[in-house]
């Protein structure tokens, strides 16, 4: 019975390494995401700054890195707190389930917006 | 033999670490939320200029401006704390005394970082 009481502490090594692994990944793509639009675009952010940036097949692949992390690690995070205090199978099944509908349903729409983007030279 | 249960810890003491593991939790699930609302919003650039600029002019407005600021401070601590608990496991932090400066550390740099970046996002916010 142990496992009802120590919640996300018994998630497994898996969730949490590639927590810590996205995590830090996040604070360096993060901090550029932040950077780029913050400082080195001149507001307000509009259609055609963002196009001339994403032009380009680097931006895009970074892009969609980022998504994968981002998705990734929230994901994860509501993963364990459900961990901490839903305990009732069924409940459990639901709710984890209701997440990964979720997390590929937003994950799928923030790829579909970088793959699809309609780019004028 | 005594059969020996394990018996959760039903009374807490507001120490630092405690106080850290709840704004980490009560941050991560408001980045989570906001998460899922940036990929909405940003998937207006595939349908075109006049949609995407439509909907960034709505955030870009003096009120998300203002609470750009309340993005930031939850970014910048979920951060910093989450870099505290990854250096959990390297550099001692787990020793009481020390967890305890390192957790205001976290507080303080957060601060500062915070209070620097408002500043122009303020300014944005009433058009100075």
């Amino acid at each position: 019975m142990l496992g009802k009481y120590f919640g996300s502490g018994r998630s497994g090594a898996f969730d949490w390494f590639f927590q810590r692994v996205s995590g830090i990944a996040l604070l360096i793509t993060l901090f550029l995401h932040f950077w780029v639009l913050h400082y080195a675009t001149e507001g307000p952010v509009t259609y055609q700054k963002v196009m001339a940036r994403m032009v380009s097949p680097a931006w895009k692949a970074l892009d969609i890195a980022f998504l994968i992390f981002a998705v990734y690690h929230a994901m994860n995070g509501f993963k364990m707190i459900i961990d901490d205090y839903v305990h009732t199978p069924g409940v459990r099944a639901v709710l984890v389930g209701a997440l990964w509908v979720v997390a590929i349903g937003f994950f799928g729409l923030g790829v579909l917006t970088i793959v699809t983007l309609k780019v004028q030279a | 033999m005594k059969k020996v249960v394990f018996q959760p810890k039903v009374r807490y003491k507001l120490h630092p670490g405690y106080l850290a593991w709840i704004l980490h939790r009560a941050t991560g699930i408001l980045l989570g939320v906001y998460l899922f609302l940036h990929i909405w919003v940003i998937h207006h650039l595939s349908q075109g200029e006049e949609a995407f600029n439509e909907v960034m002019a709505v955030v870009q407005s003096p009120f998300f401006h203002l609470m750009e600021i309340g993005l930031l401070a939850t970014v910048v601590y979920h951060g910093l704390n989450g870099l505290r608990v990854v250096f959990i496991d390297y550099g001692n932090l787990a020793k009481r005394d020390i967890m305890r400066k390192v957790v205001y550390a976290v507080l303080a740099v957060s601060a500062v970082l915070v209070g620097a970046g408002a500043v122009p996002m303020l300014r944005l916010a009433f058009g100075l």
